[in-house]
């Protein structure tokens, strides 16, 4: 009802006119007749002006006015007065009246009047409009505000976020590098499920993924994607661990194992989840490399013929092979010295400490004790190893057994010696023939018996020496494979006896036996065994011809028993032996002189009584003549058959 | 004069070969089986040619030679070396003649003819 007026006059007349003119200007116009009837139209009608009498009857305009006011007090109200009223006027303006005039009313005044009341209308509604536009603007504007703040917050969060998320990606990248070591596909997950970055071999075998789906690699497709562990890990704010079958690139199956662990952002929410995904056939093939090359390693350190250890700087055994503990010992943390050479300190000349020393590799070569008692010849290789720093912590040492070749070395060298030994031996033969042959031929020529008979006699001895030497040499030259027989002594001394007699025939010596009254046996090889003591007999004989000194010669042949040891004695009154010749005699060092033949047949007397596990013992005063004593146990033992021990004529030590 | 010939050698038989060789052709002879018998057998006989063997034991046969060099009478007798090894020695430089065992008979004969001449001068 913005153009309604209320007109309040108690005069008709005015009210009528006021009516007609009001109109005109386009007003709807109300009218009253008092104040009452006013009021009751004014709360009916709640016009924006009022013009009202100020002197009237029952309530005045006066009182109109604060009425009015009351109700309403944007209400524009006119007053009209007469002369006279100007305190009244006065006080109606000070109670907010908008204007009065007076009577009689002049039209321009009225149009002056409403208009003003109407800018004033205006006025307060554009002021009303404005302030409550700009209380919409504030509100909006604080609604944008505090929007913007949310957006910022949320914003940081993210930042927040998004720079973890990118601190992992760069730990994919570059930085922590074990995640692109791990045999396993590394991925991390945002809400969405979508993946965000992944590591070197996830693109390797599943493609470059950045961006798809979490549930995808899984079989099932997006059904499935409730029972992909991602989901599962932000559904329940929990690490996962599940097996799982994804599909590669191709579309192939794979088990794998699958961990997720969740990364939470600022508040307690889940905001990332990170993948891990290990391949089984993978960490089973890297299982089987590992344990291959350990086996190949272990086979390696076991087969090789060598006898390694690993030492620290204690000399302390920290790693043995197999062949090392066969022969030595398997207790780690003993001593080398105390296993090796059952010493109770370092070996003087230790390569290991010198090793340790010098930090180069050194060799050396050395004699060493097996767990059984036996000696083995080794030639020793070290090796230093080090730490992460360079330094030498241990030390490798590698020892091959050379005792054959030593006992073969020892072998060519006595062959050596042999060959010349034979050699002298066998031109003493020939100036031997020679000489035979010459006294026969001067016999002959001259017809001296004298002669003759020298001629046959030395050439009976050298065809002797001859005999010898081939059967030393057959014996020395085949396998030493004795054939042993229970044989009864006095048997056996007697034809041995025989054998030699017939040898000495036509020599100027006495011969004669002195055997106890035996029933006893022993184990023997009785040709070998003869050969022996035949030589040992023929050495006497050689001692009494070079003797000038004597008119005559013996040689006694003894055989007793001594407990569970035969002893056969061969005693001589010849030229004797002066001590270095006793104790070399039976070595191939004893390069033979003169009439004893090649030397051989000591040499292999004394291994055959060797290798019956008899000895020999000499005694001999020079000039005065020897006896031998030659002891052979009833029963062989065992030890004395399996080896030879030539090595001992040789070593010095 | 007869000239004569003095074996030196450990060999009991060899020694009594030579010696019948040498008497069959008409030298004299003296013998000793070491180098301590050789001295006193040079010393006593004063021989005018030595056969030496150098492989007896102990080196005696080289030592013997030194040894018999430094006596001014005796240095100059002339010594053929007998041996059953290798030849020359190295301690003995000034010989005759270096026969081998086996020796050859007439070789050896021959050299004692060229350098004592004859056995028996008659």
């Amino acid at each position: 009802m913005e153009n309604t007026i209320l007109v309040v006059d108690d005069e008709k007349d005015i009210c009528e006119v006021l009516d007609i003119s009001l109109s005109d200007l386009g007003y709807n116009v109300c009218t009253a007749g008092d104040g009452e009837e006013a009021l009751r139209v004014f709360k009916e009608v709640n016009p924006p002006i009022v013009l009202t009498d100020i002197r009237m009857p029952g309530i005045n305009g006066i009182e109109l006015l604060k009425k009015i006011k009351q109700e309403n007090r944007d209400t524009e109200v006119i007053m009209i007065t007469g002369h006279g009223d100007m305190d009244l006027a006065i006080e109606s303006l000070k109670l907010e009246a908008t204007d009065f005039i007076t009577k009689p009313i002049n039209d321009d005044v009225l149009g002056i009047a409403l208009k003003r009341a109407n800018e004033r209308i205006s006025m307060r509604q554009r002021i009303k409009a404005y302030t409550e536009h700009l209380e919409e603007l504030v509100r909006e504007k604080s609604e944008r505000l505090i929007e913007a703040e949310r957006l910022i917050a949320v914003g940081q969060v993210i930042d927040g976020l998004s720079s973890v998320t990118q601190n992992i990606k760069e730990d994919f990248d570059g930085g922590i590098t074990y995640f692109n070591e791990l045999p396993c596909l590394v991925s991390i997950h945002n809400r969405d499920l979508k993946i965000m970055a992944t590591n070197q071999l996830y693109k390797e075998r599943l493609g470059d993924k950045i961006g798809c789906n979490s549930w995808e690699m899984y079989p099932g497709g997006e059904e499935n994607r409730q029972r992909c562990p991602v989901f599962r890990t932000f559904n329940t704010n929990e690490g996962q661990r599940s097996r799982e079958i994804i599909l590669d690139e191709n579309g192939k199956e794979i088990p794998v194992i699958v961990h997720t662990a969740p990364i939470r952002g600022t508040g307690r929410d889940v905001e990332l989840v990170l993948e891990i995904t290990a391949d089984i056939t993978e960490i089973n093939r890297l299982r089987e490399e590992l344990r291959t090359t350990r086996q190949k390693y272990q086979q390696l350190f076991d087969e090789v013929p060598c006898y390694i250890s690993v030492q620290d700087r204690e000399l302390r055994l920290t790693e043995t092979n197999r062949r090392f503990e066969e022969d030595f010992s398997n207790e780690i943390g003993s001593y080398c010295y105390e296993v090796y050479k059952h010493r109770d300190t370092p070996c003087p000349e230790c390569p290991v400490v010198k090793t340790f020393e010098e930090e180069r590799s050194q060799q050396h070569e050395t004699v060493v004790t097996s767990k059984s008692g036996e000696q083995y010849n080794v030639l020793v290789w070290t090796a230093p190893i080090q730490n992460a720093e360079g330094e030498v912590t241990h030390v490798m040492e590698m020892s091959t057994n050379i005792t054959q070749i030593r006992k073969l070395q020892d072998r060519l060298t006595s062959l050596g010696l042999l060959l010349g030994s034979i050699s002298h031996g066998i031109k003493g033969i020939l100036t031997g023939l020679d000489a035979g042959m010459y006294w026969i031929d001067s016999g002959l020529e001259k017809n001296d018996q004298e002669r003759l008979k020298k001629g046959r006699d030395a050439l009976q001895l050298i065809v002797g020496r001859i005999s010898n030497l081939v059967l030393n040499l057959l014996y020395y030259a085949k396998e030493r494979e004795l054939s042993w027989e229970q044989t009864d002594v006095l048997i056996f001394s007697r034809s041995v006896a025989h054998t030699f007699e017939l040898k000495l025939r036509g020599r100027p010596i006495e011969f004669s036996c002195d055997f106890e009254p035996l029933t006893e046996t022993f184990e023997v090889d009785t040709g070998v065994f003869s050969t022996a003591l035949i030589s040992i007999l023929e050495n006497a004989v050689d001692a009494c011809l070079e003797d000038k000194e004597k008119e005559s010669h013996e040689i006694i042949f003894g055989v007793k028993q001594e407990r569970d040891v035969i002893l056969f004695n061969i005693y001589d009154n010849g030229i004797g032996m002066d001590r270095e010749t006793r104790e070399s005699m039976f070595t191939l060092f004893f390069s033979s002189k003169g009439s004893r033949g090649t030397g051989l047949g000591l040499f292999v007397a004394n291994e055959i009584i060797q290798q019956h596990g008899g000895s020999i013992d000499v005694d001999s005063t020079p000039g005065e003549g020897s006896q031998f004593h030659i002891r052979i146990p009833k029963v062989h033992p065992k030890q004395a058959v399996t080896e030879y021990r030539q090595d001992k004529k040789f070593h010095k030590t | 004069m007869t000239k004569k010939i003095m074996i030196l050698d450990d060999d009991p038989v060899f020694v009594d070969f030579l010696v019948d060789l040498f008497q069959d052709n008409g030298y004299d002879t003296c013998f000793a089986y070491n180098a301590e018998e050789g001295f006193h057998v040079l010393d006593s006989e004063k021989p005018d040619l030595i056969t030496l063997d150098i492989d007896m034991p102990k080196v005696t046969g080289p030592l013997f030679y030194i040894k018999y060099k430094k006596i001014d009478e005796l240095k100059d007798i002339p010594v053929i070396v007998i041996s059953g090894l290798h030849v020359p020695h190295r301690a003995i430089k000034k010989v005759v003649a270096a026969l081998e065992k086996p020796i050859d008979r007439d070789k050896l004969l021959n050299i004692v003819k060229e350098t004592i001449g004859e056995g028996s001068s008659s």
